[in-house]
């Protein structure tokens, strides 16, 4: 009884904020509705007795992603101006879009919807066999996707590092021609006046 | 079990039993197991408040102290009154409205920072059987928990519509994410050294032997960076440059008044404590007394002092050590900031912890060095 | 950046540290230097030179030096002082002008100085009784001169004015019973006070052809 109760305000909330993320006008707020729906999926966690999944979800999505964006928005042009109507074929293809997505998360959710009822009255998981699943070489044990997303990530910093450091010099070199030119500039006018 | 209930008249874990039979004779399983969630969120409630006061009170005198002066002394014997004196003036202050700010989101910032306070609030274990929830990730879920708060902090600052809010808020968030970081690893080293993330069994596993000592070197350089850390991520002391008062008027909460600005103040003084409540459970041992293997005597004598009295001593002297820190050095610039967390606190924390893992996998902690006198079981 | 320079960096950075934790250490333990101000009343020491308020000393024989001259209100650059002369005949028929009221106002008061330093025969001096807070504006109006008291006559040799030995015990008791007097004083003679402010401007043209004058007489009482 609790826990459909739970569920169902769970349900209205997360549900709730993914329509007014996608529907308001301003940047930020949409991104604080989206921390909404990301705090709620959490308390779905939590409702499992997921209880690892649960500090997953707020530390990274929360904590982390969430805080990236907002800075994001914060470091754009303007973030508090209101955002400009699409044109109708951009409204068309993303709704199209938009109703593909539904209906493939619908049919596998209808699909596996028995499945997923006997999965979900589980025991609380300890963290000692998730660590061993992620990090074993064993069957049902994960080490090597794991490896293989961190080498991604280091490719992503790698990227980024390269990309700052790059426009940063250049802009130093632009920088300093500028002022080579303005003070040759100026000497110039000043011969001719001296003149 | 029955000697341990002897041995510890003042525990509280008696009246928490009488409680429950209570309820559970009384009424149905599910109101009361609804009526004990109602008188553990009130209970933390009023402890949170409670310690706000005695710590805002506590951090005037003492860094009244540390300037040669007396702090305040007028409201009551000592001063004591004075912080509640200060709340009831907060209360009753009016709340301003800022033209021309988001409404919506400047009225939710404190929310964000005042709920992932009380959030990391409740896992922490005041004594024997006075923990709200014993989650089987503890020390995750205080990392998840406080992680929420930088938001508020940066809504606070952007919809206040005033550009010194804004830079303290890109300030704080800087500092925040980046001091999380080395917190959540100098915390995980003491995980791999302890084999567990639940509080319970941190304290536990520290009967004999605090983990501040168990991994020697590798935890004391733990210990001192979770401190620095937990400093920055609290925006206090010698990091407090989101709220600079020379530069930023108050940062980003100049545009809060009354109640909103109280949940800051609040946030702040209870993110001092947290931080070093969970050093003291993680390092120091938390609710559990100075045990000594072998002095069976001594060992019956600690455990008459009640746990929280221990538990809050420890806290305590962390919170002593981190006001004297706060009073001893001055603001750091933001790229000095960035510099120490990024160029030294980081490399030293990884490094840190694969001397931790070493240390685990050899077998060399205290621990296991001398197994006769400290080993747990 | 080598790499002995990062670590010994490091080790330096954590000595200078634990040498600044060791100074506010020390400093927990100071004594403290706050005063308690009401507490302390008792042992409270305030300097001689503080100027708070003007008084004009007394004899026991109710006697005070003014010879209401009005240089102290010509020289007070607010016209904080009002002088209010009266003539009266002696028993061998001759005029002569005394004092009638000499009034200050607290209020309005800068402390400069100035009217003790002018005055010729060193009949008023500030004093260091600094608890002046009142209730009512119109009681900062102080009136110096005691009721009924008269010039000291020349031959006596004059009383030292200098100020007061000011152990806080008398200061706060006497001048205080002095107040009351005073302010029961001023208030009959309210109607003087609405004078004080008019005598501005005229106050201010006269100081600046006083100075001269003023130091020549300073100059005799010295002698």
């Amino acid at each position: 009884m609790t826990d459909i109760l739970i569920f169902i305000l769970l349900a209205i909330v997360i549900v709730a904020f993914s329509i007014l993320a996608v529907t308001s006008k301003h940047v930020i707020r949409s991104a604080v509705y989206l921390l909404f729906v990301l705090l709620g999926t959490a308390g779905l966690y939590l409702m499992l007795n997921y209880h690892f999944l649960f500090a997953v979800q707020i530390a990274v999505y929360a904590g982390g992603i969430m805080v990236l964006f907002i800075m994001a928005i914060f470091l754009t042009h303007q973030p508090g101006e209101n955002v400009r109507k699409k044109t109708n074929w951009k409204i068309v293809s993303s709704s199209l879009l938009s109703i593909t997505g539904i209906a493939l998360c619908g049919y596998i959710i209808v699909k596996n919807i028995n499945r997923i009822a006997t999965f979900a009255r589980g025991e609380e998981i300890d963290m000692q066999n998730i660590g061993m699943a992620m990090m074993g070489t064993e069957k049902y044990q994960y080490l090597l996707p794991f490896e293989v997303i961190s080498v991604l990530l280091l490719a992503c910093i790698v990227g980024a590092i390269m990309i700052a450091r790059k426009d940063k010099e250049e802009e130093k070199h632009d920088h300093i021609k500028t002022r080579i030119e303005e003070l040759k500039d100026k000497s110039e006018n000043n011969k001719e006046n001296k003149i | 079990m029955l000697l341990l209930n002897y041995s510890q008249p003042l525990e509280l874990s008696g009246i928490i039993e009488s409680v429950d039979t209570f309820l559970r004779t009384n009424m149905s399983p599910g109101w009361a197991t609804f009526v004990e969630g109602v008188i553990v969120c009130v209970a933390i409630l009023a402890l949170y408040c409670i310690i706000a006061l005695a710590l805002i009170y506590i951090e005037r005198k003492i860094t009244a102290f540390f300037q040669a002066r007396l702090g305040p002394n007028r409201l009551g014997p000592y001063g004591v009154i004075q912080s509640i004196a200060d709340m009831v003036k907060i209360l009753i202050k009016e709340i301003i409205h800022i033209n021309r700010s988001d409404k919506f989101l400047f009225y939710a910032a404190p929310f964000f920072v005042i709920v992932s306070s009380f959030l990391a609030f409740g896992v922490i274990p005041f004594g024997i059987d006075l923990q709200a929830i014993d989650f089987n990730i503890g020390v995750f879920f205080y990392t998840a928990a406080s992680s929420i708060g930088i938001i508020g902090v940066l809504l606070a600052g952007w919809s206040s519509n005033n550009k010194y809010s804004m830079l303290g808020a890109m300030r704080s968030g800087a500092q925040f994410v980046s001091y999380e970081l080395s917190a959540g690893f100098a915390l995980m080293t003491i995980v791999v050294l302890s084999g567990t993330m639940q509080f319970s069994e941190l304290v536990e596993g520290q009967r004999y032997c605090w983990n501040l000592f168990n991994g020697h070197i590798s935890s004391i350089i733990a210990f001192i960076i979770f401190m620095i850390s937990g400093h920055a991520e609290t925006n206090r002391g010698p990091f407090d440059l989101p709220e600079a008062e020379s530069e930023l008027t108050a940062g980003y909460h100049t545009e809060y008044s009354g109640l909103t600005f109280g949940f800051f103040y609040l946030a702040e003084y209870l993110n001092m404590f947290i931080y070093c409540s969970i050093a003291t459970t993680v390092f120091l041992g938390g609710w559990m007394p100075i045990q000594i293997p072998g002095l069976d005597a001594l060992n019956e004598v600690m455990w008459y002092i009640p746990s929280y009295v221990w538990f809050f001593g420890k806290t305590g002297l962390l919170i002593f050590l981190s006001l004297w820190v706060r009073w001893s050095f001055p603001r750091l610039r933001i790229d000095h900031l960035l510099n120490l967390e990024w160029k030294y606190l980081l490399p030293i924390n990884l490094v840190n912890l694969l001397v931790m893992v070493v240390i685990v996998l050899t077998d060399t902690s205290l621990a296991g060095l001398f197994p006769s006198l400290l080993a747990t079981n | 950046m080598s790499f002995s320079k990062y670590i010994s960096g490091i080790f330096k950075a954590l000595k200078s540290l634990i040498g600044g934790m060791r100074e506010t250490w020390k400093e927990l333990w100071t004594k403290k230097v706050t005063m308690q101000y009401p507490e302390n009343r008792k042992t409270l020491v305030i300097s001689d030179r503080w100027r708070s308020e003007l008084i004009m000393p007394h004899d026991e024989n109710n006697e005070h030096a003014c010879t209401a001259c009005g240089i102290c209100m010509m020289n007070c650059p607010n016209g904080t002082i009002t002088v209010t002369p009266k003539m009266i005949e002696t028993e061998d028929g001759k005029k002569k002008k005394i004092l009638d009221t000499h009034i200050w106002n607290y209020g309005t008061c800068t402390f400069c100085n100035l009217c003790v330093i002018t005055c010729p025969s060193n009949a008023i001096i500030f004093n260091n009784d600094f608890e002046g807070a009142v209730f009512n504006k119109s009681k900062l109006i102080h009136q110096l001169n005691h009721e009924g008291s008269k010039l000291r006559e020349k031959k006596k040799e004059p009383v030292a004015v200098k100020t007061p030995t000011t152990t806080s015990s008398d200061s706060t008791a006497t001048p205080a019973t002095n107040k009351d007097e005073i302010i029961s004083k001023v208030k009959e003679n309210n109607s003087l006070t609405a004078s004080v402010g008019g005598n501005d401007s005229t106050n201010v043209e006269k100081t600046v052809e006083q100075p001269k004058q003023t130091n020549n007489n300073k100059d005799k009482t010295n002698e």
